[in-house]
């Protein structure tokens, strides 16, 4: 063995073969597989944990309120004509003859799949693109380490995690005494969906030029895919054939399953990682493949305090949260109408008549309102995290250097996040009206519904205070703002399938919205969110005035 | 003579790391002053203070007569800050960037802007992800020495650069130095010290020990000498001052400290000078001697 070899083998940065005329393009494979199972130890096992304990919590929550057949048939027959139930949880397979696990799989299945694909996004983007923006990926190539290592090594990293996950799936829906082959059959439509977004986060990280990019464009793909399984399961079309989500819940987990629905999604995984691999192999480190333009010479005037550069820098992710929202209301509205369907049933008429929740169309639109609501929380949670990602990146250092008092500059920063929110509620409040209007030929719900949607900006403003609050406080765990988004999301989608009591519901600050216009409107509520938003919020400006800061 | 900045045993701690431990510096208003010291010693930390953005645990810190802390705002007005590795927003321009930061101080001074983009051969239309090290460092120059500001906080400015604009920026300091201002310029590159300070200060583990002009630094350490004489001279082994003693005939090459050189040259009149070379320390053995406690050790034991 010559020295060379004996000291590379020392670094343990080979695998051994000591053949320098081949090119290796996974050197170093086993190394930073190590490394990333290392640097994703706490990061991994809390994904874990969260998806599994939510669906398991489901799942025992479901076991007892659906304890009778009677009961399992009353709610599938509500499942199957509610438009918005439809849109979110897909077609309903199995509820023509309703068993615990078709009505289970009708709860979480499509939840289920949306969060592993946003784990399996994060954390490929993270251990690739994440890494070649900072000059560490350069460190790590400079050692004998092949150009297809780093890929191929987050590609089986997150593999690994994407199977734990289908596993801890599968074995805590079989403890709550769910069916075998049904509940292998979620296990498996999980794990595809998984491999699925490894191969879609594996081609964008390769395309885009930034994490965030990467990131975002595959959050893209999922959200299309997301609408076109909705289009599809509405109309009982095609459409869900053109959605790898659509492919996953054709698996009919407990409704007579159809395996093979697996093979196109190994082969769209298979086929996007091999695409990853061939633009890794291709472009230079830290290039994305699209083309940096030339910018202008001197700063427009109005670049001109932290408040400007912050909507400058959040002009991008702005745009795209509004157009994406404005296409996902339009589409709700457009649907809306297929509410006064669940008329048919005498059971729902009669809960529409005496209960006080407006017309089936005045709940649909109300629940859609809250659907964006909370798909827009990431845009306001994760704009107001861009303060403490500048501080890290200390970029936030040569700002206060100059005459920029504290507040003023994280200020700005909630500002974009406030101000956005209500850009992209309006958006997509006009939109659903829009599409509604555009369905039914009148415009009477336009204006109810944007109010609805505006309503909803003091709980997102809520949200924003508290992820401001614990930069000022906890700086180094900006990212617990996340729980915020998480305890909304499941008290607005999971409250009663879990069953959760009061106390935790009223955590998420939707939870005091009233569901204008299926219910009267009040504003009460709105005035105190938007007190409590701007206590939290000086409480939080406080901290970050009183801290040291890097 | 009015103080621009004094520290008075200033303490911050990390956890357990004192990256501060009672340090003490004072800066006059209109020196330029090299503030020295290895990797670690606290170097960036006091700048930091000095911006207000880390606040110490314990001591007394005075910035243009002003508390940096409390006073941050207005302070910044008047302070101009270069760091030593520069970060910017890599979808804006250079040219973007330099003239946000000069509308944040509300000073554009557009004419001296464009001087200095083209001294420093800086392309301002180039996306900042696309800067190398060096041109993202000129960026942070072209914003601080562009602007009116009265002191300047110099963190390794020239970090980066090549030599040829490390000689642009040393222009641009004696050249404002000259204007009254004041500089704190940390910095490695002790030629670069040497040309431009007035006074230095030498910090290690959070503690300045050592604090003066060049020439005082010099009285306390060593000059090397090397000089022939007539007749063979002798006797050297026997003063203290004298270190690293070599005897090749008539030639002595040694080294003898500051406060030896008087008795040492009397000593060696008598034996008759025929040439002297005498060099003086630079501040590289200056600062060897202040950093490396083991290697001077080493070297002052085992003299021949």
């Amino acid at each position: 063995m010559t020295m060379l070899a004996t000291l590379k083998n020392g670094t343990g940065l080979t695998n051994g073969v000591d053949v320098p005329s081949q090119p290796q393009p996974l050197a170093g494979f086993g190394n930073l597989l190590r490394f990333m199972v290392r640097r994703d130890r706490v990061r991994a096992p809390i994904w874990v944990a969260s998806i599994a304990g939510v669906i398991a919590a489901s799942a025992a929550s479901m076991v007892g309120l659906y304890d009778t057949p009677a009961k399992l048939v009353e709610y599938a027959e509500l499942a199957q004509l509610d438009p918005a139930l439809k849109a979110f949880a897909g077609p309903g397979h199995g509820l023509d003859d309703p068993t615990l696990g078709s009505v289970v799989m009708n709860e979480v299945l499509i939840y289920t799949f949306v969060i592993i694909a946003l784990m399996c996004i994060f954390l490929m983007v993270r251990q690739t693109r994440g890494e070649e923006e900072t000059d560490r990926a350069e460190l790590v190539r400079a050692a004998p380490v092949g150009r297809l290592a780093t890929l191929a090594a987050a590609c089986v990293w997150v593999t690994v995690v994407n199977t734990v996950v289908a596993v801890a799936l599968t074995v805590s829906l079989l403890a709550f005494g769910l069916t075998t082959m049904g509940t292998l059959a979620f296990g498996a439509a999980c794990w595809g969906i998984g491999m699925v977004f490894i191969g879609v986060a594996a081609t964008t990280a390769q395309i885009a030029s930034s994490a965030r990019a990467a990131n975002a464009t595959a959050g893209a793909v999922l959200g299309a895919s997301f609408m076109l399984r909705a289009v599809g399961d509405l109309d009982n079309g095609w459409v869900t054939w053109l959605s790898p989500l659509g492919w996953a819940q054709s698996i009919k987990a407990f409704a007579g399953e159809q395996w093979w629905v697996l093979i196109p999604m190994v082969i769209t995984s298979a086929a996007l990682a091999t695409a990853g691999v061939a633009l890794s192999a291709r472009r230079d480190l830290g290039a994305g493949l699209m083309k940096q333009r030339p910018g202008p010479a001197e700063g427009g005037p109005r670049l001109a305090s932290p408040l400007a550069l912050a909507f400058r820098l959040q002009r991008t992710a702005l745009i795209s949260w509004a157009v994406g929202l404005a296409l996902l209301g339009f589409f709700f509205g457009l649907v809306a109408d297929q509410a006064e369907q669940m008329l048919e049933s005498e059971a729902i008429a009669e809960f529409f008549a005496a209960a006080d929740v407006g017309s089936p169309t005045e709940l649909f639109l109300a629940t859609m309102v809250m659907m964006v609501a909370l798909i827009a929380t990431g845009y306001t949670v994760s704009t107001v995290l861009r303060l403490r990602s500048e501080e890290i990146a200390v970029r936030a250092e040569p700002v206060l250097a100059a005459p920029v008092g504290r507040r003023t500059w994280a200020i700005g920063h909630l500002a974009v996040s406030i101000v956005g929110s209500i850009v992209v509620m309006s958006v997509a409040g006009l939109s659903i009206g829009l599409g509604t209007a555009a369905q039914l030929g009148e415009t009477g719900n336009v204006f109810p519904v944007l109010g609805a949607s505006l309503s909803m900006v003091p709980a997102l403003a809520v949200l924003a205070a508290a992820t401001i609050a614990i930069i000022g406080w906890f700086p180094r765990w900006s990212q617990m703002a996340w729980l915020g988004v998480a305890v909304s999301a499941v008290a607005g989608l999971l409250a009663e399938t879990l069953n959760l009591p009061q106390w935790i519901r009223n955590l998420s600050p939707f939870e005091h919205v009233p569901a204008y216009p299926a219910a009267p409107f009040e504003l009460l509520p709105m005035v105190v969110l938007t007190l409590v938003a701007a206590l939290v919020a000086a409480v939080g400006l406080f901290g970050i005035a009183r801290r040291d800061i890097g | 003579m009015s103080i621009a900045i004094s520290l008075e045993d200033v303490v911050k701690t990390f956890g357990s790391t004192r990256a501060l431990d009672g340090l003490d510096l004072e800066i006059a208003t209109g020196e330029v002053h090299g503030y020295l010291g290895p990797n670690g010693a606290g170097k960036s930390v006091t700048i930091r203070t000095l911006l207000g953005l880390l606040r110490q645990d314990s001591g007394e810190v005075r910035l243009l007569d002003a508390d940096p802390w409390r006073d941050a705002v207005e302070l910044h007005r008047r302070l101009a800050y270069v760091p030593g590795d520069v970060s910017l927003w890599p979808n804006l321009s250079g040219g973007e960037i330099i003239d946000y930061f000069a509308r944040l101080r509300g000073d554009v001074d557009t004419a001296r802007r464009d001087e200095l983009i083209e001294r420093f051969e800086l392309d301002p239309r180039k996306k900042a992800g696309t800067y190398s090290k060096g041109n993202r460092q000129k960026v942070a120059l072209v914003v601080a020495l562009s602007s009116s500001a009265e002191l300047l906080l110099l963190d390794e400015p020239t970090a980066g650069l090549d030599p040829l604009m490390e000689t642009v920026f040393q222009e641009y300091i004696i050249s404002m130095a000259a204007e009254g201002r004041t500089v704190m310029l940390s910095s490695h590159i002790l030629a670069e010290v040497e040309r431009l300070c007035d006074r230095v200060t030498i910090i290690r583990h959070g503690r300045a020990v050592q604090s003066g002009t060049l020439s005082d630094l010099r009285t306390t350490t060593r000059t090397s000498i090397e000089i022939t004489t007539d007749r063979p001279a002798g006797g050297l082994e026997s003063f203290s001052g004298v270190h690293a003693l070599r005897i090749d005939g008539t030639s002595l090459h040694f080294e003898v400290d500051s406060s030896a050189l008087d008795a040492v040259m009397n000593h060696l009149v008598p034996f008759g000078v025929r040439s002297l070379v005498s060099q003086p320390p630079t501040l590289e053995e200056l600062f060897m001697r202040q950093y490396g406690d083991d290697l001077i050790a080493e070297e002052t034991e085992p003299a021949p």
